[in-house]
């Protein structure tokens, strides 16, 4: 599999750095929807002058990187395009290898369940092969490196991809079962973006399952574990802030990095939810809706975490689909990083209702976006309210695919263990619904 | 520059014309006299004597004639052209004729006349000039070394206000008008309607008439000029930034080309040695020391400069701790048994 995957590659490095060259790279970096204010190369460029010039790059409101990515840009400030083109290399480099190490783990517990008979007899027909995965790690890595929104944020040279990289290693990490070396890196993502702080829930069930430790509430291993896990996430989070302390030896970078974040000063329009709606906000209410929406994002991870705890990797693909729906500052380099998933889930096929829509709304937003954006800018003749349209359509879009692919993991899930013909007491045919 | 249009202001303009003129006499020449005015005067419908402007000498000097030569005219004198061709911002493809082609040895003269207010003045009726942006202008040019010293008259109502936010040095400012004070306009001419010239200009080109090139009158004998008996207002002038002392400076050193031509019958062998050179010199010279740009003013204390660039480095202790901790998390996970390999 690995000279596939060198083509891809390669065929995806060729594509990057033939659009660096070409006058596309400026008008892309400037678009909003790739380059949101917490991660355009602007501004990193514009943090790390001021660093020269001696003034802290914190004490404006242009800079929101972490100190890490001053350190890591510091000295490869020329080589930026290189940069770029490696991190989502190894992103999907990770990504392939995880994904082949997970179908590892799904056949066998296929095949436990399978001799265990917790299958019902006439399911043969959903049983995932190995045939038909053998090539989804390769798939993923196809997705995640020649999709268009991977390619305009590698473009645009927005920090999203070192965070889709992170993350990417914190996936594989997981996968393979190493609970320091995943509670290091989320302890990196959550640094850089606060989000991924509800990729705890998954990653930890997913450990918890691969140590056989049931999850019950009761049970003293349960929460040994989990202690562990926590106590090694906390301290790492804690070691990487207090390092980040010694950068520039001040604590500035908190109330720019994650005060940013929650409080959501900056109301660009971007592809999200928050712009539109703080712009119209009186400050009289901007904390308490500040608060709504934040908790938006991190409480969907409870029910979640409830309904899925025995699928923790399908949760972590539906967790951070949510965070790059409902995060303040989204851009479409968050949106790849769950798309690239997709071919994991292919075997839902037969069940997603709502393929044709959903791709249709996806692609023509996708294109109106930078159109509505000039009509609205340049032209005159739009207003805010038409972006704002075509962003709610996005979000409703992307919200539908991520509830269709809940929707259709679960219905599988529930006639693998009921049989496909589903029939109600008295022996007619029963349609499953989603309550 | 005459910053006003429309016929009732017609003594701007001759106001203007006659400094020109004046100035002209004196010996400069055109391509050094950048002259911006409204030109809606001469060729006006409301003008009985059509093709001409006259001023107030015996209402027959015509100061329109065949060799006026406007350099911006009309709208074309707007603030921003009046900035540009004071700090030299111009585009590439202005001709000549329309730039201030000045450097570190000229003395420039500014002559601003038309209507103003405390702190500003306004510009064909649509836009003003601050006092502020003028200053910030006069300062660029002395950062850039487009003049040696500058002599700047206005005569406008409120006048002195103009000058009052200078900060450059080698700047010498007289004005018609205390602020609050209104400029007034000298006699009305019945034939043509309206008043040819104001005061302050009326007795400042009584005073310049008398000015030849050869003559010895300093910036003080002009700072007399207009009384208040005579002007009504009380006209203003300002020299502390100046260097010299104001007695010592001539009227033509701003108001006219004078050269200081020596006739010597001996001859001077040029060395390539400027030392053995300055020498040679005739010692009933009259005894000007050349004056140096650096030694007016200190440039340092003008100049601000930034200072210089140090590159800011990761401190020692953090790029140690950070690798510290990568090397640790990469042991925890690969077994201590590569360390071996490594050291």
């Amino acid at each position: 599999m690995a000279a596939p995957l060198v083509l891809v590659v390669l065929v995806a490095v060729t594509v990057r750095a033939a659009l660096y060259r070409s006058s596309l790279a400026a008008f892309i970096s400037e678009r909003v929807e790739v380059a949101s204010p917490l991660n355009a190369w602007k501004r990193v460029v514009e943090g790390l002058a001021l660093l020269d010039l001696g003034v802290s790059p914190y004490s404006g409101a242009i800079f929101h990187e972490t100190p890490l990515i001053i350190y890591l840009f510091h000295f490869l400030i020329e080589y930026a395009e290189l940069v770029f083109m490696i991190t989502d290399v190894l992103t999907a480099v990770a990504l392939y290898l995880a994904i082949q190490d997970f179908n590892k783990v799904v056949f066998k517990k296929q095949k436990l369940l399978i001799e265990l008979d917790k299958y019902a007899p006439d399911v043969a027909e959903l049983i995932q092969t190995p045939m038909e995965m053998h090539y989804i790690p390769l798939k993923v890595a196809l997705f995640y490196l020649l999709n268009p929104y991977t390619v305009m944020s590698c473009v645009a040279k927005s920090t999203c991809a070192i965070n889709n990289t992170v993350l990417a290693f914190f996936i594989l990490a997981t996968i393979k079962g190493s609970a320091f070396l995943s509670a290091v890196f989320l302890a990196l993502a959550t640094y850089q973006s606060l989000y991924p702080l509800t990729l705890f829930a998954p990653a930890l069930l997913y450990l918890l399952q691969r140590q056989f430790i049931p999850i019950k509430l009761k049970s003293k291993s349960f929460w040994l574990y989990t202690m562990q896990y926590a106590a090694l996430y906390l301290c790492s989070l804690v070691v990487i802030i207090c390092l980040s302390f010694f950068l520039l030896n001040s604590w500035d970078f908190i109330p720019s990095v994650y005060g940013f974040i929650l409080s959501v000063p900056d109301l660009t329009p971007n592809i999200g939810l928050f712009w539109y709606f703080f712009a119209e906000m009186f400050e009289h209410f901007s904390l308490f809706f500040v608060c709504v929406f934040q908790i938006n994002v991190f409480f969907y991870t409870i029910p979640l975490a409830i309904k899925l705890k025995e699928h923790p990797v399908f949760f972590m693909f539906v967790q951070i689909a949510i965070i790059s729906i409902f995060k303040s500052y989204p851009t479409v380099g968050d949106i790849a990083l769950y798309m690239a998933f997709l071919p994991v889930w292919s075997h839902l096929y037969r069940f997603l209702r709502n393929i044709f829509i959903l791709s249709c709304v996806l692609i023509v937003c996708s294109l109106l976006f930078p159109v509505l954006w000039h009509l609205w800018i340049y032209a005159g003749s739009a207003n805010s309210n038409f972006y704002y349209a075509i962003t709610l359509t996005f979000n409703i879009g992307q919200i539908l695919l991520v509830s269709d692919y809940f929707y259709a993991f679960l219905r599988r899930e529930y006639y693998l263990t009921h049989g496909l013909h589903l029939t109600r007491q008295d022996g007619t045919e029963a349609m499953l619904v989603l309550k | 520059v005459c910053t006003s249009r429309f016929w009732f202001n017609y003594r701007h303009v001759a106001n203007t014309l006659s400094v020109y003129r004046s100035v002209k006499r004196l010996g400069i020449p055109d391509s050094h006299i950048v002259l911006m005015l409204a030109d809606d005067m001469a060729c006006n419908p409301r003008n009985p004597k059509p093709a001409t402007v006259f001023s107030h000498k015996n209402m027959e000097l015509n100061v329109y004639g065949d060799d006026v030569e406007v350099d911006y005219r009309s709208y074309e004198v707007t603030v921003e052209n009046f900035l540009r061709v004071l700090t030299g911002r111009i585009p590439p493809s202005t001709p000549r004729s329309k730039r201030l082609l000045s450097d570190d040895r000229s003395n420039i003269l500014i002559y601003m006349t038309g209507h103003g207010g405390n702190g500003f003045l306004k510009f064909q009726d649509s836009e003003e000039i601050t006092n502020v942006e003028l200053a910030d202008a006069f300062e660029q040019m002395w950062q850039k070394r487009r003049y040696n010293e500058l002599l700047f008259i206005i005569d406008t109502c409120q006048g002195a206000s103009m000058y009052e936010r200078f900060y450059s040095p080698n700047i010498m400012a007289l004005a018609s008008s205390q602020v609050g004070e209104d400029s007034l306009s000298h006699q009305p001419d019945l034939g043509i309607g309206v008043h040819l010239m104001d005061r302050y200009t009326f007795y400042v080109l009584e005073f310049l008439e008398e000015i030849h090139p050869a003559s010895q009158t300093n910036m003080n004998d002009l700072f007399q000029v207009c009384p208040k008996s005579l002007c009504v207002s009380t006209p203003g002038h300002r020299t502390d930034l100046f260097q010299r002392d104001p007695q010592n400076v001539l009227i033509t050193d701003f108001f006219g080309s004078v050269r200081k031509v020596e006739i010597t019958t001996e001859t001077i062998s040029l060395d390539s040695d400027s030392a053995g050179f300055e020498s040679k010199f005739p010692k009933d010279e009259l005894a000007i020391e050349p004056l140096r740009y650096a030694e007016q003013l200190p440039v340092a204390q003008i100049i601000h400069q930034k200072p210089k660039q140090k590159d800011w480095h990761p401190p020692g202790g953090f790029i140690l701790g950070l690798w510290a901790l990568i090397i640790m998390v990469f042991f925890k996970t690969y077994g201590i048994k590569h360390m071996k390999h490594i050291f």
